[in-house]
């Protein structure tokens, strides 16, 4: 029990919970989320949050299809193996779109899903703020930030004290 | 502002916009009478390509305004108002239309602009088209009398919907009357139906028939992408000038303007799927009916790269590319000028994409020999006159709509949610 993982707090109602992560941004934390059984509209701009990453792996995702598409019909049908359909040539940018535009959208979902889980760091089979009895009640009713141990600023008696001022109840320190 | 404030700066707008169509309207006016006597269709090409512009817009918007109450969609209640005034300007393009149909009643030529409608014309190469088999067979269908049954009907359509649709939601704004909704929402229902339909014909009728040849079954499937597209893009510029000048201030946010633009990425990607199939299509079956619509927008006769082999080069790059790939950014869809700069890009190549699709036609050669000379890529006076013209009548028909009812519909059942819609 001697490695903590951060602090819990509850809060009452959404109001609250909102206007606490904005304090909580404006402290300076870093390392630290809240958790809610349901979407809070503006929550991460509450939590000073950047924008989200995927689009740039959704880009990659489709720029790779398109290439992909567009070299394979290149390489079967006008370089391994000319064919000629339809008096048309062995390689033109026209015909292949199907197939680019199929890959495309293919290889950009891929991107979005895998994206998805590396920005989110997925699979994780182990969180300790699982260890508090309290947290899983975040399924249920409960409205809960936690700052974890590993932020700069993180101190036991301060932070402790910084949660009570901003509303903060059932402040409960996790093991890790 | 006060609503006496509002209303006599909308009259001032409106008035101004009605002395400037006139303007542009006596100037677009005068080429099309010199056209007429010349026997020139240029300038009634370019009073047709203005009235697609602005009615795409007007139908574009009479479809969004629908889709909106199907789907029961409840941000854009804020938008659909300013949407149900621009539809105000459909009676007055019925008039604006009636020049163009005076050509086969009024002119010795009547197929000046549409060929088919004279059994006389000569067609490139040899023949008339009375001889032309594939006017004959269809001549049940392409003949003026149905022609100008359906023009009425589409127009009637298109009035009447937008009518109906106005009338019920003007009339919540004082009588608060949710039946008004629900009626409005069960005239969409079939309503949707009956504008896909006539926007069909019409760019048939009015576009298509200009090569009477021609087969493709996409047609009015592009028109459609392209009508959104425009109506989108009119709606950004719209709104945005109400929220920085007018009415919308404070109301208009970031996640309404975030969503239109997620509308207008969407449907540029749909403008192209359409556009590119049906070029697909037609080059994969390879039928010269079929390819000669795409041949003259690329090559001369003799095969030389024409003028329109840069306006298709320009449409899929300009209309495309570039609008496809500045809305793929999330910055481009939440910072203003971005957004709005995007649209006025989108409606310049609506416009060229509208020339592209109207003026390119098969011409006889002076020495009535084998061969054909295509009509090139110009823009003209008349052109900008007509545009500017008609565009002129249209907002001032928007702005006279704006006084007759409150800027948002304030008793619209969906308002509060409209007004407080966030990402």
């Amino acid at each position: 029990m001697s490695e903590k993982y951060g602090i819990i707090a509850s809060f009452p109602d959404t109001p609250s919970f909102f206007h606490a992560a904005e304090k909580v941004r404006d402290a300076g934390y870093k390392n630290w989320d809240t958790y809610s059984s349901f979407p809070v509209h503006g929550m991460p701009e509450a939590q000073g949050q950047p924008r989200s990453k995927v689009p740039v792996f959704t880009f990659l995702g489709g720029i790779t299809g398109f290439t992909v598409g567009l070299l394979m019909v290149w390489w079967m049908n006008a370089y391994d193996y000319p064919i000629i359909v339809r008096a048309q040539p062995f390689f033109s940018p026209v015909f292949p779109f199907p197939i680019m535009y199929e890959l495309t959208i293919l290889l950009a979902a891929f991107g979005t899903l895998g994206g998805m889980f590396i920005t989110n760091l997925l699979p994780q089979h182990y969180n300790p703020l699982f260890n508090s009895d309290q947290f899983l009640e975040v399924s249920g009713d409960r409205l809960v930030i936690a700052i974890e141990a590993r932020d700069a600023q993180y101190d036991v008696i301060a932070t402790r004290q910084f949660l009570e001022e901003i509303g903060g109840t059932d402040i409960e320190e996790v093991s890790a | 502002m006060s609503s006496d404030t509002r209303n006599s700066k909308g009259k001032q707008v409106g008035l101004i916009a009605l002395a400037v169509g006139i303007v542009g309207i006596v100037i677009a006016l005068f080429g099309f009478k010199q056209g007429w006597d010349t026997g020139e269709v240029r300038p009634m090409m370019s009073w047709l390509i203005a009235l697609a512009f602005w009615l795409s817009i007007a139908i574009g918007m009479l479809f969004l305004v629908q889709i909106w109450y199907v789907f029961h969609a409840r941000w854009p209640t804020i938008i659909r108002r300013q949407c149900e005034h621009f539809m105000a300007a459909f009676p007055y393009l019925l008039v604006l239309f009636l020049p163009l149909l005076a050509i086969p009643f009024l002119h010795e030529n009547p197929g000046l602009l549409w060929k088919w409608m004279d059994g006389h014309n000569e067609l490139p190469g040899h023949g008339t088209v009375a001889e032309d088999p594939l006017y004959v067979w269809k001549s049940p269908f392409l003949n003026i009398q149905f022609f100008v049954v359906r023009a009425i009907g589409i127009f009637i359509v298109f009035i009447g919907v937008a009518t109906l649709l106005r009338k019920w939601s003007f009339d919540t704004d004082t009588t608060g009357d949710i039946n008004n909704t629900h009626k409005a929402r069960r005239l969409s229902s079939l309503g949707l139906f009956l504008t896909a339909i006539a926007m069909t014909l019409g760019s048939i009728d009015w576009f298509k028939s200009l090569e009477y040849h021609w087969f493709s079954t996409m047609y009015g499937v592009w028109f459609f992408s392209a009508c959104i597209r425009a109506a989108l893009a009119s709606v950004v510029i719209l709104t945005v000038i109400l929220a920085f000048k007018g009415y919308l201030k404070g109301i208009l946010k970031q996640a309404h303007r975030y969503d239109i633009a997620c509308m207008m990425l969407a449907f540029t990607v749909f403008w192209a799927y359409i556009s590119f199939s049906q070029y697909f299509l037609i080059y994969s079956a390879n039928i010269p009916e079929e390819t000669f619509w795409y041949n003259i927008r690329e090559k001369n006769f003799d095969g030389g790269l024409n003028s329109w082999w840069w306006v298709s080069m320009g449409l899929i790059f300009g209309h495309f590319l570039t609008p496809f790939l500045l809305l793929l950014w999330y910055k481009t869809k939440v910072v203003i000028w971005r957004t709005v700069g995007v649209s006025i890009w989108i409606l310049a190549f609506h416009l060229l994409d509208l020339y592209w699709n109207i003026i390119p036609g098969k011409l006889v050669t002076p020495d009535h020999g084998p061969g054909y000379i295509v009509r090139q890529f110009s823009v003209s006076i008349y052109d900008l006159s007509a545009l500017v013209g008609i565009g002129g009548i249209c907002i001032f028909a928007m702005c006279r709509s704006m006084k007759k009812a409150e800027p948002i519909p304030v008793r619209d059942p969906n308002i509060l949610t409209s007004i407080n819609y966030t990402e």
